[in-house]
């Protein structure tokens, strides 16, 4: 029975958060059974999620195929045949309407200068009030339909391994509900179309992460860790409130697509194809550079960049499947997705997208020092993931199509093989008793073959050794970051789109818009893109390549090679098995390393060379905008990028294997050679102790301040001018009669009087 | 409708609490539980009498074109006129309900049952007069939002106050007696300023149309056909009543720095009068503003309004930092109280529709959230016998559904999307971001902008508070108060109270510390209310949208003036009237 896609797209978030709800309520009651809403609920919206991608799939190589036949060039990949395609997914459905506000801007007459509305981005609306109309609505597009089919297939990878990981805890059925629950967020997020619900599920996500992270809230640690990580978000989610409010502000809308209104006018939105297809019609200058900055901030809080990245080691205090799936795979990509889906407001501010790149690059190689001297296996992973997605920003903020899909192609191979990992250590803490300390492990690849092998394979694909996935996505970010670091070299450089005229043209935005280019803040940002930016950029990524090749297997070698340790807690921590001592874990963990180690080994080469992933994201409406399409450039394999890119992680394992291969991990470290660096290093950078000295501290000395302030100056005004009346009143005591009566007589004729007296003035 | 006539039904329903009141009184003698199986059965009855009317109002055609619904009118104080001059008084027994009292006055009803079962075990002394109190106090805050003669809803003001001191004054903690005396003098002191303002309006209006109406939708009318002066040479007459008022519904609301009787209050007020007081009491003042001052005194509302929303922006940030220092978890629900009525003061002087609808929407939230959150501050306290954050520590482990509880009820304070606390704070802070980017006077536009993005960052300090509280009061390791009961699991041999056995479910086996019935039946419709309207905030916003246009339209038109004034001369025109609906599709 052939199920439409409306239903699929609704059911994608819909049996996840059946299965949350319905393990949340039953809890106890399934007792070991409480996974099973939770796989079914997720494995339901994997079906449906991979339906859909089957399916916009077939649509996008279809209409390309017509829509570049019509336009008569004979190149299907034309970027008007894209465009063409991309209108085919504006159009969301509709679920149930959030509330609405008619009316709520009326542009003032006045402000509109006459003339200019084809280039004003409500250009095609109505000149007509605005209304402030949420409904929720999903939508389905290539990069939705990827994620959407990333997100659940991980996700269910991730609760399967969970039966057995989770297996011995008191609150199984509570993992089980807010992974389901977690689910539901995500694939709501990405579906979301509107940028009010995004924030919405922005942080439910956050949300999401914080009860997983805080799972095992006996823990002190945990606890804290849970709230740090949701206190750093909401400094991102800040920035994303301030950015939804300005988009508002500036285009009347916060829907993506276009929307018909009542009156039969269309309504275009903020990345609707309307808007689209004319550049201009996107806001740039300095209200463009804001927004796009305010939407980094975002980006930085949910994606753990610099300076925004100091939760993530934390929040892995929460079980490991939890930081596989949230903190690794999905959520933290939440923010590549958000500037990707906003990559023609990006385009319209080159310092905004430089300043992506540079917040990419430097946390990219922040990250990827601090990891080499970890000794916690997943806190080296944890770092490298904020690195990972550091090297996503980087591609984000080239501004090129090949950048963005290069962007979004790591996204999904780095899932693969970072859920792989995480979950491979996951198996390694299993069985050694909870010890996730590499110094006390050694050789445990003959205690736990299948682990040890699928960590090596997901180590191959991170530290982007050809032809494991890692090494594909890496080497298109690699050409991208090429391009604009030697142009001429590849492709051309491409020029930033102009700035349009704003909507609300009274207040601050008549000031700016009469101006709207210049001011100096963004003219420095803006001149940032230049290629000696992107040249420094370009050597910190690859410097950041090779160092994620050294920590990796820096990680391998300690943890499964060299003689074989055991920590004592691994000895019978586990009756239940019936065996005691270290052991491989069950089938039911395995076998999802196992898949994830075959995509991890095979999806790069796969869509790289099919170039499948690449022409599919190109119709997403976003990148199709002709702004975006016209930095597309021919698929090419340079293999001078690749061999640098190779040679950088070549040179990584060789140093860890000279450092690490077959000896102790106890033993003499390499870090030693690193001097007062490593000392560095290993206390983070002190950006922990920064943000305690400067921000933590001073607030909450504020707070004391103030509460005493409140206390003593306020409350002690209030007390004084309290007993003023009780001195006053021992002035006149011989009034004091103490009959009620009288006081009552005496304050009506008081109050009369005062009431007579108005009345007299008022009258006369 | 055979015979009950949404009149009457309205005057059942308010009439219902103080039968109550004396069934309990003459039931008193049958001992604890018949007082308060009477307490519970009114609070219920009213309840659904009042949701019931609410519905018939819903459904009826007054509500959708924006009139008063179930008008009763009875003279009360009526005099002829004397010696042919200006009219005599018309004092009216005048009651109806429209859409800016409406949820106000089914949150009242909803947080008296909430009131009657927190106090379920947890009072036991004096009985009688406690429930008897707590039900004439319903009475008033119904009372207070159905009344539509000035001196009626005056009288029902003030009558509030009453119960309120003695249950904090008999019923409360041990500073009971300074905090309920300082609660009710300095809430009188205000409100006596707020009736002289009150009484000039009556005045001015009757020496303009020869009749001394009480009538506040005739005052309304007749204030915007004569207002007062706002001009020097009047002395600003208007400017001054409106500050009359303010002084009444300022430390009411409270606005920062008239708060400081709220902490006091709270902390030493039992339970139930915690949940009234948040709950209701703080929105009357709210209610004032909406009512009386921007209707009636536009001008001087919009020459205000920029310093309402500067204090709005000081409450927010000034409670939250206050909040964040309190080591006593009551105390710091309270200071949360005044940081979130901030939201409301701004999102209310920005009359910026928007915002309005947002404000008027989060009084209702923040009853939900703040009565939810003292009522289970109160169940920890009665377990733990303490409030301070240091003793207390790892409940979840102990109660898990009390902290499942404490937690929503948290997420809803601190505005997570879904529930009901990100609606209101959306809607003020886009809406204030409104007024700032693009309707402030060109003067003050970058003070107005600063102002709006510090009122965001309260919502990151907000989290702060909260979840350092959650933390240290929900997670850690299961730990005792100092020098009581049990320690770890499955040794609750010293369970405080006599209530936790009487918890039959089969999750008490396992928590003998968790909620007991008449705590879910306390907290679940709260919960309810909390998803209801984070998930579906239209059907809420709808029926309250044009009496909240209506009723600020004047003071909206008037800053519009004020701008267009300070704007250079003809680069922008003077917008027009806004006119704003809202309404949730569903």
């Amino acid at each position: 029975m052939p199920v439409s896609t409306p239903t699929l797209q609704a059911l994608v978030p819909a049996l996840p958060l059946a299965a949350a709800i319905l393990t949340m309520l039953l809890g106890r009651r399934l007792g070991h059974r409480a996974h099973l809403p939770a796989v079914f609920g997720i494995a339901g919206a994997a079906v449906a999620a991979v339906m859909l991608l089957l399916s916009t799939h077939a649509i996008a190589t279809h209409e390309i195929a017509s829509h570049g036949a019509d336009a008569g060039h004979g190149d299907p990949h034309s970027a008007a045949a894209a465009f063409q395609t991309a209108k085919r997914f504006d159009s969301p459905a509709t679920l149930w309407h959030w509330a609405t506000i008619d009316e709520a801007i009326v542009p003032s007459p006045a402000a509109t200068p006459p003339g200019t509305p084809l280039s004003a981005p409500n250009a095609g609306g109505s000149a007509a009030a605005i209304p402030f109309s949420i409904p929720i609505q999903l939508r389905l597009d290539p990069l939705t339909a990827t994620m959407l089919a990333l997100v659940t297939c991980v996700g269910l990878l991730v609760a399967i391994y969970s039966i057995g990981y989770m297996s011995h805890d008191p609150d199984y059925a509570r993992f089980f509900s807010l992974v389901a629950l977690f689910v539901f967020s995500m694939t709501m997020l990405v579906s979301a179309t509107n940028f009010l619900v995004v924030y919405v599920f922005w942080e439910a996500v956050g949300a999401c992460s914080y009860l997983l992270i805080g799972f095992w809230f006996r823990k002190p640690e945990a606890a804290r860790a849970a709230k740090k990580a949701f206190l750093v978000n909401r400094v991102g989610d800040f920035g994303l409130a301030i950015a939804v409010f300005l988009i508002w502000m500036t285009y009347g809308t916060l829907n993506f697509h276009d929307v018909t209104l009542a009156d039969g006018s269309l309504q275009p939105g903020v990345l609707g194809v309307t808007r689209l297809e004319e550049p201009g019609r996107i806001v740039g200058g300095a209200i463009g550079t804001v927004i796009c900055l305010c939407l980094l901030l975002a980006a930085c809080g949910k994606s753990a960049q610099a300076p925004l990245h100091v939760w993530l080691p934390d929040a892995m205090e929460g079980p490991t499947p939890a930081s596989s799936l949230i903190h690794a795979a999905t959520m933290v990509t939440a923010g590549i997705y958000l500037v990707a889906r906003c990559a023609p407001l990006f385009e319209a501010c080159p310092g905004a997208l430089v300043a992506v790149s540079l917040v990419g690059a430097v946390t990219a190689l922040l990250a990827g020092l601090i990891a080499t001297v970890q000794n916690d296996l997943k806190r080296v992973l944890a770092y490298s993931t904020i690195s990972q997605l550091g090297y996503m920003f980087v591609s984000l903020g080239t501004g090129t199509l090949l950048g963005f899909t290069a962007a979004i192609f790591h996204l999904v191979t780095h899932a693969f093989f970072k859920a792989l990992l995480f979950m491979g250590a996951g198996s390694v803490m299993h069985s050694m008793g909870g010890v996730i300390d590499m110094r006390r492990f050694g050789g445990l690849r003959r205690i736990m073959p299948i682990t040890a092998a699928t960590f090596l394979v997901g180590s191959l694909a991170l530290a982007g050794v050809p032809p494991f996935a890692g090494f594909f996505s890496k080497d298109e970010i690699l050409a991208s970051l090429h391009a604009k670091a030697f142009p001429g070299g590849h492709d051309g450089h491409h020029e930033p789109s102009t700035v349009a005229t704003v909507l609300q043209p009274v207040g601050f935005s008549a000031r700016l818009a009469a101006n709207p280019t210049n001011t100096p803040a963004t003219n420095w940002l803006d001149g940032l893109d230049r290629p000696t930016v992107w040249r420094a950029i370009w050597w910190m990524a690859i410097l950041t390549a090779g160092l994620t090749a050294f920590y990796t297997f820096r990680a391998v070698f300690m943890t499964f090679s060299g003689p074989e340790r055991v920590p004592e807690e691994a000895a019978g921590h586990d009756h239940a098995h019936g065996g005691s001592g270290p052991h491989e874990s069950p089938p039911v963990m395995t076998i999802p390393l196992c898949i994830l180690a075959a995509a991890s080994a095979v999806s790069g080469w796969w869509l790289f060379s099919t170039h499948a992933l690449s022409d599919f994201l190109a119709v997403t409406p976003s990148l199709a905008a002709p702004a975006v399409a016209a930095t597309a450039v021919p698929h090419a394999f340079h293999v001078d990028i690749a061999i640098q890119g190779t040679l950088a992680a070549a040179i990584g394992i060789a140093v860890a294997a000279i450092g690490h291969l077959g000896r102790r991990s106890d033993g003499p470290q390499m870090e030693r050679f690193l001097g007062p660096l490593e000392w560095l290093f290993a206390n983070r950078f002190f950006i922990d102790q920064l943000y305690s000295a400067f921000v933590v501290k001073p607030l909450e000395a504020l707070a004391f301040v103030a509460a005493a302030f409140d206390r003593f100056v306020i409350d002690g005004t209030v007390d004084a001018v309290g007993r003023l009346p009780v001195a006053a009143g021992s002035l006149v005591r011989g009034l004091q009669s103490g009959l009620v009566q009288r006081y009552a007589l005496a304050g009506a004729s008081g109050v009369l009087l005062i009431v007579l007296a108005l009345f007299w003035r008022l009258r006369g | 409708m055979n015979g009950f006539s949404p009149s009457t039904h309205l005057i059942v329903t308010l009439a219902c609490p103080l039968l109550g009141a004396v069934v309990a009184w003459v039931i008193g003698s049958r001992g604890l539980s018949a007082i308060r199986q009477s307490a519970v059965v009114t609070t219920l009855v009213t309840l659904v009498l009042a949701g019931w009317l609410v519905m018939r109002y819903l459904a009826s055609p007054e509500a959708a074109v924006g009139e008063p619904y179930a008008v009763a009118s009875f003279p009360w104080l009526v005099s002829s006129p004397v010696d042919g001059g200006a009219g005599g008084f018309d004092i009216r027994l005048s009651l109806g309900l429209d859409g800016l009292s409406l949820w106000l006055f089914a949150l009242s009803a909803l947080l008296s049952l909430t009131a009657v079962l927190v106090s379920w075990e947890a009072v036991k002394d004096r009985a009688i007069g406690f429930y008897s109190l707590l039900l004439v106090l319903e009475s008033a805050m119904l009372g207070v939002f159905a009344a539509r003669d000035l001196i009626l809803f005056y009288v029902f003001f003030e009558f509030t106050l009453v119960p309120l001191f003695f249950l904090i004054g008999i019923w409360g903690h041990d500073d009971r007696r300074r905090a309920a005396a300082k609660f009710f003098v300095y809430t009188l002191a205000g409100s006596v300023l707020a009736f002289l303002g009150l009484l000039t309006i009556v005045l001015w209006n009757a020496s303009h149309t020869g009749s001394l109406s009480f009538d506040i939708a005739t005052l309304t009318a007749g204030l915007a056909a004569h207002p007062i002066p706002m001009t020097a040479e009047s002395g600003w007459l208007q400017m001054w009543v409106f500050l009359a008022l303010l002084a009444g519904f300022a430390i009411k609301v409270p606005i920062f720095p008239f708060h400081t009787w709220l902490p006091l209050a709270h902390v030493e007020a039992p339970t139930a009068g915690s949940v009234d007081l948040a709950g209701v009491m703080l929105k009357i003042g709210m209610y004032g503003f909406l009512r009386f001052s921007l209707p009636m005194l536009p001008e001087a509302s919009a020459a205000a309004a920029p310093w309402l929303v500067a204090l709005g922006v000081v409450g927010i940030l000034y409670g939250a930092l206050v909040a964040l220092a309190q080591t006593d978890l009551k105390r710091l629900v309270a200071y949360s109280s005044v940081s979130h009525m901030g939201y409301c003061v701004m999102g209310l002087f920005a009359l910026e529709p928007v915002a309005i609808e947002g404000a008027n929407l989060q009084l209702i939230n923040h009853g939900l959230s703040s009565a939810g959150l003292f009522a289970l501050v109160g169940m920890i306290y009665e377990r733990f016998h303490t409030r301070s954050i240091a003793n207390l520590g790892g409940i979840a482990s102990k109660a898990p559904w009390l902290a499942v509880l404490f937690m929503i009820f948290t997420f809803s304070s601190i505005g997570l999307p879904g529930l009901n606390g990100f609606v209101g704070e959306f809607l003020i802070l886009a809406g204030t971001f409104q007024r700032a980017w693009a309707g402030a006077p060109a003067s003050i536009a970058a003070a107005y902008l600063a102002m709006a993005i510090l009122a965001v960052l309260g919502v990151v300090l907000g989290a702060w508070y909260m979840l350092s509280a959650v933390e240290r009061v929900l997670f850690g390791p299961s730990r005792e108060p100092p020098g009581h009961g049990s320690r770890g699991h499955g040794d609750h041999g010293h369970a405080p109270h006599g209530h936790d056995h009487h918890a039959g479910q089969h999750a008490a086996a396992k928590h003998p510390l968790d909620l007991a019935w008449f705590e879910w039946a306390a907290l679940l419709p709260l919960v309810i209310f909390v998803f209801w309207i984070g998930l579906a905030p239209g059907t809420f916003l709808r029926p309250a949208a044009s009496a909240v246009r209506d009723a600020t339209l004047a003071s909206r038109d008037a800053f519009a003036t004020r701008v267009a004034a300070d704007s250079p001369a003809g680069a922008v025109a003077k917008p027009d009237a806004r006119e704003v609906t809202l309404e949730g599709k569903p």
